[in-house]
């Protein structure tokens, strides 16, 4: 029982892409560029000329599904395919989904895709069925990550680091006027 | 226009190298297998996708490695494991890899190759290689040897080199870091490493850390609280990542120290106390610096940046408490470089960052013991010679570039017919792939031990299938200064298909050689005769050391335990076998937060050692050779490309490792190809847009590739990415991706460590 | 089969009678048409059982491509014929009695066609209509509308039967119970779209609303063409009067249609909310909008009733046909539309341009069986007529 966040120092990125390669080993995702469960995000181009570059816009942002508290997918979903788990994450019934990909067209993050190999709608469940399951506490893209960047653990424990971070430093979440009230949070 | 010969139909006959996945829609090819929710037991190793060798720990379950790990004991790799680590899975279980000894059937680079046994290729080395021997005279030299991997080099060596008698060793050295090395240790007479931890305002010119990851170093300037400046001809991420970025023209990073020193020695900046104690011919530095007028404003007109900015970074450098200048790691860009390596030492040195917290230290690093072997002693072998014209040189792995003109101009003063290559893809990393191909043509026997089918194994006369870091134990390493540590690494699974370690393929081939070669010795070697006059054969052969496998008499764990007894503890063993690293605050390691660990307690690092050293800021033999004895200008290295013409310069994606991973399926999803940037405006003059095909000609060659005009480089330059451009049809994901660099880069080296310099080429631009 | 008549009046055929025809080059084009389409279909579906979904062109952006278009455009064809057949015999509109026999049959027939197109959408149809029941997910909309669908295609069926049986009091309760049903299913496919908080393009009350006006309008358009047909124009004067009263409603109904949609593209354009009024103005800017939406669908068939004070029947069949290519883009539109705008406005490798509006087009398998269902619904409808004695004027 435990509530899991995620926290980005994003700031940190230099969009390595460990935490995708990582990721995809895990969980063994399907090869192929356009399968991930997480991407990083390239915000903001340098702008100018060569000389006079201004290159301070660029940001890299640490993208996967947020676990919305409200989540649109899950309310989509017309199998109800799709529940909350102990931990609060969002995860997929696999026999359950009919891949009508209501969930895919709800979600605001794109953060749903089609898992070939399964033949179901497939995201970051915080590995849930792998690490996590085995008792271990971190996920794989938080433990490769060179940064370490990626804050993981419980929401609802107040001695947790990810909860200490939170109260210290400030942070923002993403489309957060949507109501979907992710627990994914990028510090400031 | 084709890069590539696509005509030649090549085959490994009669082997099953060659089994490409069979992609069809129906059901796409699964390349990753999910872990599992069940406990195992992880197993320590060493990764060698690239030269970090970061620590890991590898899962195995049911007999496949499922997953790889970081490992929270290395202080070297901090806890991380980047996404060529990761994807080390896909380098174990790749389609292409080489999995049985091959001999050619073909013409040399045809491609067409026999599976033999493992005796089968042996006895075949053995036929051709006596027989060159003996032509030669028992000139052990004629055997050239290479390597291009850190691990198990120096066994590489002792095989070739200490017992079989041949001078001619070459690494990678003169193609990558060796004028560095030279001039850090002929400055400050040590190598030293770089505390970038410790440092509070640092410059990098001419490394690019977050994309060439450096383990500590590119972890540690993530969270250092330091200043970072960078100084680079492209917007790497490293300048992204700044603090401040300076662009300026490729080669003139040497105009940007010398100013930098200059406002130092005008404005009385450095650390007089320092300089007074440890420098030599400092008056000689002052005199020269100050006489050729360095100003800012000099600098700005080599370099492009601007005066009052070199002006202020000098002041904020010295000002600051501990400063370093970055000394780069693959460095050989310009004719200029070793000069320029020693204006960074000098400029570390003028601010008293030696052997302190943030600067270069000396450290003390763990030093192991030599196992011992008995060397044969060879009257007939002569000596190398790719160092003749070249003042200082490395005596270990040479000039690269100097050997291959010598050989093919057959200007050396023997030949050379055989050359055996460890994981070291010369078609591919150096300029002028041309000449290395002519080179190889000329030799009477190539082989080439290697995992993968690279370019370069395609030209071997026998090719060995070497295992991969995963599926091997290798002999503990020392590693690190500040916080030393040993790190072993440990057999993940054993070698699959037939492919063998390092030491066993050594111990056969020893096997097969040593009495035969012992007896062309004893035809041509008198001291020899003498000596088997005197103790007989046997005793001759035996206390001579003529048996090459000496070494391998016993496998490498227990060769490994031997080691670490005699020299460490019981403890520092288990340490190693089951958490693959071992160092003395291992048991009390710190979490800092997020799993990021402190490794030594700060008062326990060697930041600080006892030594005797001095700074030479005037290197007599350099004088006596005539070249600049200090760091000075010459008009040669004013950047000035001729109109219309770009200087092409090179780097790395944060995904590739040279050309080792170009084939890693995972790798090729993150970057599939490499591309031309272009100056965007440039670009837009010449009509070319993103995604086009331009065609990109130098004097030597030319290639094809997509671009990408981009505001990230400068107008008169063009970069792209090395390790694409794989000629090597065997190499199903990477052949005929992307270009190769060394098709155009033109073969120049500089002559005071013989290395190729890389950034001297100007190309054209076509579009197609 | 006599058992089956006891249940529903059926006319006399054998399985000969029934494939046979007038052999008028009219009959002979949809019969070839039919076939065709039939057979293009059938291709796509065994396309889809080989490749999966990787025959279609739908991706990770564009989760939802033609047939889902398709699917829509057959249920709002079914609902609109079900307001048509409803206006009779639940209404009582005693001119439009007549019509109610065929609407009904057009209505079931239709959402057939839509449930074929569907059943080669989704992944798994089995799993839908086992966990449909087993798991019912509540909160989603699609929930609500296929399971209200498949409660009103059973009302619909059962309707039918009691108007070939003549018991019109029973047809009336379970035309109207399925009408509500419908309607109520129809809104929660509006609801689908309308519930989207991240496309919000389509989010609010919009589409729930003009699901039902655009029914019926579609419902009105295939009237037109159900009795062009079986009439050859020459339209008996008991229907004239029903179809010249429908052509006043259209009239009246693409009135307050373009009323709507001007103020939603006005809405949506008016403070430059991004994403949502960059979305409108590219919408505008499309083709299919122009000159499927506005053009085919809405102003020439208004402007043709305008022009001919509703008294052209032959006419309004013709611009039926225009007008349902109109609502055909009005579907695909919709689905396109609400996709659009990329959720991930940034790179993600560095040699990628910057995403700008998501492309699609559909592959060769969605538009043979997208399209291929129209063939569905021809063969249905055909057997219909067949079957069942549709035109009793006399109840
Ligand atoms: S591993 Fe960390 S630094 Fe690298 S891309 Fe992922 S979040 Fe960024
Ligand atoms: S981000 Fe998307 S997939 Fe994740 S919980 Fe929210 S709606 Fe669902
Ligand atoms: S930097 Fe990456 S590839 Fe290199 S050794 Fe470390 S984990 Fe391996």
């Amino acid at each position: 029982m435990a509530n899991y966040g995620m926290a980005f120092d994003y700031k940190f990125c230099i969009n390595c892409h460990a935490c995708e390669v990582a990721c995809k080993e895990e969980n063994g995702i399907d090869l192929g560029a356009k399968n991930h469960r997480l991407w990083i995000q390239e915000d903001g181009n340098t702008s100018g000329d060569f000389w006079n570059l201004d290159k301070d816009k660029v940001q890299f942002m640490q993208m996967q599904c947020q676990e919305c508290e409200e989540a649109p997918c899950l309310k989509a979903c017309p199998n109800g395919a799709i529940y909350r788990d102990d931990n609060g994450i969002v995860r997929l019934h696999k026999n359950l989904c009919d891949l009508t990909m209501a969930c895919m067209h709800a979600c605001p993050y794109g953060a749903r895709y089609v898992d070939e190999k399964r033949h179901v709608t497939d995201k970051c469940i915080f590995c849930a069925d792998t690490r996590l399951a085995r008792g271990e506490t971190t996920t794989a893209c938080q433990i490769t990550c060179p940064a370490k960047l990626r804050y993981f653990g419980d929401l609802d424990d107040e001695k947790s680091e990810i909860s200490q971070i939170l109260k210290e430093r400030k942070h923002f979440t993403l489309k957060s006027e949507l109501g979907t009230k992710p627990k994914l949070f990028y510090l400031e | 226009m084709k890069i590539i010969e696509t005509s030649r139909r090549k085959f490994l006959q009669g082997s099953v190298a060659l089994c490409v996945y069979a992609t069809s829609s129906f059901s796409s090819p699964i390349f990753t297998t999910k872990t599992s929710d069940k406990k195992v037991k992880d197993i320590p190793y060493l990764c060698n996708m690239c030269r970090n060798k970061c620590a890991g720990f590898a899962r195995v379950e049911n007999g496949t490695l499922t997953k790889l790990n970081p490992n929270q004991y290395f202080p070297k790799s901090r806890n991380m494991l980047c996404p060529k680590g990761n994807a080390g899975i896909q380098a174990l279980y790749d389609s292409d890899r080489l999995k049985y000894p091959l001999i050619r059937i073909g013409e040399r680079g045809d491609g067409r190759y026999k599976r033999v046994t493992w005796d089968e290729a042996n006895e075949y080395i053995k036929d051709k290689l006596l027989k060159i021997i003996d032509e030669q005279k028992d000139n052990r030299s004629t055997v050239a040897y290479c390597n291009g991997e850190g691990f198990n080099k120096d066994e590489y060596i002792k095989f070739f080199g200490s017992k079989l008698g041949s001078a001619n060793f070459l690494d990678e050295g003169s193609i990558c870091l060796n004028t560095k090395l030279g001039a850090t240790q002929l400055t400050i007479g040590d190598i030293g490493e770089m505390d970038v931890a410790g440092s509070d305002y640092m410059i990098i010119s001419g490394a690019n850390r977050y994309e060439s990851l450096i383990t500590p170093d590119s972890v540690d300037m993530i969270h250092a609280k330091q200043k970072l400046i960078v100084l680079d001809p492209r917007c790497t991420m490293t300048a992204i990542k700044a603090d401040e970025y300076l662009p300026l023209h490729p080669g003139t990073d040497l105009a940007f120290c010398l100013s930098m020193i200059y406002i130092a020695l005008k404005e009385e900046l450095y650390d007089k106390a320092y300089v007074k104690k440890y420098f030599q011919d400092f008056d000689k530095l002052q005199k020269h610096i100050l006489k050729n007028k360095y100003t800012a404003q000099w600098a700005e007109e080599k370099s492009h940046i601007s005066a009052e900015k070199i002006e202020r970074i000098t002041r904020e450098f010295f000002a600051a408490s501990h400063p370093l200048y970055y000394l780069g790691r693959r460095s050989v860009w310009s004719a200029n470089d070793f000069q320029l390596r020693r204006a960074m030492v000098l400029i570390n040195a003028l601010a008293g960052s030696i052997n302190r917290k943030g600067g270069i230290i000396f450290g003390k690093p763990f030093r192991l013991k030599e196992e011992e072997i008995t060397e044969p002693f060879y009257n007939n072998a002569e000596g190398r010679f790719d160092l003749d014209g070249i003042v200082y040189g490395s005596q270990k792995g040479g000039s690269w570039l100097n050997f291959r003109e010598k050989v093919i101009n057959q200007t050396a003063p023997y030949t050379v017919k055989v050359l055996f290559v460890r994981k070291h893809n010369i078609m591919q990393n150096m300029p002028n792939i041309t000449k290395t191909k002519k080179m190889l043509t000329m030799m009477d026997l190539v082989v080439v031990l290697d995992t993968m089918p690279s370019d370069t194994a395609m030209m071997a006369d026998v090719i060995l299938p070497e295992c991969t870091y995963l599926e091997r134990e290798d002999m503990v390493v020392s590693f690190n200064r500040l916080e030393p540590s040993l790190a072993l690494r440990n057999r993940v699974l054993a070698p699959l298909y037939e492919s063998k370690t390092m030491q066993d393929i050594l111990k056969g081939l020893g096997k097969k050689l040593s009495t035969p070669l012992f007896e062309i010795s004893s035809k041509y070697d008198e001291d020899l005769q003498d000596a088997i006059k005197e103790q007989g054969k046997t005793k001759a052969f035996n206390e001579g050391g003529y048996n090459l496998a000496e070494l391998y008499k016993d496998d490498i764990s227990t060769r490994n335990k031997k080691l670490i007894l005699t020299q460490f503890d019981e403890n520092v063993y288990v340490s190693l076998k089951t958490k693959g690293v071992w160092h003395p605050y291992i048991e009390n390691q710190k979490n800092l937060g997020n799993d990021l660990y402190e490794y030594y307690p700060e008062d326990k690092r060697f930041y600080t050692v006892q030594k005797k050293y001095k700074v030479n800021c005037f290197l007599k033999k350099l004088q006596k050779y005539g070249f600049d004895a200090m760091p000075t200008w010459h008009d040669r290295y004013d950047f000035k490309p001729a109109k219309d013409s770009f200087r092409v310069i090179t780097g790395r994606y944060v995904t590739s490792t040279q050309t080792a991973t170009t084939n890693n399926m995972m790798l090729k999803d993150m970057k599939e190809t490499n591309r031309l940037w272009i100056n965007a405006q440039v670009a837009k003059k010449l009509e070319i847009e993103e995604d086009d095909y331009v065609i990109v000609t130098s004097s030597v060659s030319s290639v094809v590739l997509q671009a990408y005009p981009t505001n990230k480089i400068a107008p008169q330059v063009v970069w792209f990415a090395h390790g694409f451009g794989a000629t090597a049809q065997e190499l199903t994901n990477a052949f005929g991706k992307g270009a190769s660099d060394n098709m155009i880069i033109e073969d120049k080296f500089e002559k005071i460590y013989g290395c190729a310099t890389m950034h001297e080429t100007d190309v054209n631009i076509r579009k197609l | 089969m006599n058992f089956i008549k006891k249940i529903i009046p059926m006319k006399d055929f054998t399985l000969r009678s029934l494939m046979q025809f007038e052999k008028t080059p009219l009959n002979m084009l949809m019969f070839v048409i039919t076939i065709a389409l039939l057979v293009a279909f059938g291709w796509g579906v065994v396309e889809y059982l080989v490749h999966s979904h990787h025959a279609y062109n739908i991706t990770r952006q564009h989760p939802w491509g033609l047939l889902i278009a398709m699917y829509i455009f057959f249920v709002v064809s079914s609902t609109g014929l079900c307001i048509v057949g409803s206006l009779g015999d639940v209404f009582g509109f005693k001119d439009y009695m007549a019509m109610s026999k065929r609407a009904i049959l057009g209505s079931i027939v239709t959402i057939l066609a839509g449930f074929a197109v569907i059943a080669f959408e989704i992944g798994h149809p089995v799993r839908m209509l086992i966990y449909n029941v087993l798991s019912p997910g509540l909160t989603s909309a699609i929930w609500w509308m296929g399971t209200l669908y498949g409660i009103y295609l059973t009302f619909m069926i059962i309707e039918f039967i009691f108007l070939m049986r003549n018991d019109m009091k029973n047809a009336r309760i379970f035309g109207l119970t399925g009408l509500l049903v419908g309607l109520a299913a129809h809104s929660n496919l509006g609801g689908v779209f309308g519930f989207l908080n991240a496309r919000i393009i389509s989010n609010g009350v919009f589409y729930p609303t003009y699901f039902i006006l655009t029914a019926f309008i579609t419902g009105i358009y295939l009237t037109y063409l159900m009795y062009g047909f079986r009439y050859k124009m020459q339209i008996p004067d008991d229907i004239k009067k029903g179809l010249l009263g429908l052509a006043k409603i259209q009239a009246l109904l693409l009135g307050i249609l373009m009323f709507f949609e001007t103020w939603k593209l006005m809405t949506a354009v008016y403070g430059g909310m991004p994403g949502r009024a960059d979305t409108a103005e590219h919408i505008f800017h499309s083709a299919g909008f122009l000159y499927g939406e506005v053009l085919c669908g809405m102003v020439i068939p208004f402007v043709v009733m305008l022009a001919t004070k509703w008294q052209s029947i032959k006419l309004y069949v013709f611009t039926s046909f225009i007008g349902m290519i109109g609502i055909f883009f009005m579907r695909y539109d919709l689905v396109h539309d609400t996709q659009v705008k990329p959720l991930q406005m940034m790179k993600i490798t560095e040699y990628q341009l910057p995403p700008t509006w998501i492309e699609y087009f559909p592959s060769a398998a969605e538009i043979a069986i997208g399209f291929g269902a129209i063939g569905i619904f021809f063969m249905l409808y055909y057997f219909g007529q067949k079957m069942f004695e549709l035109d009793a004027t006399e109840h």
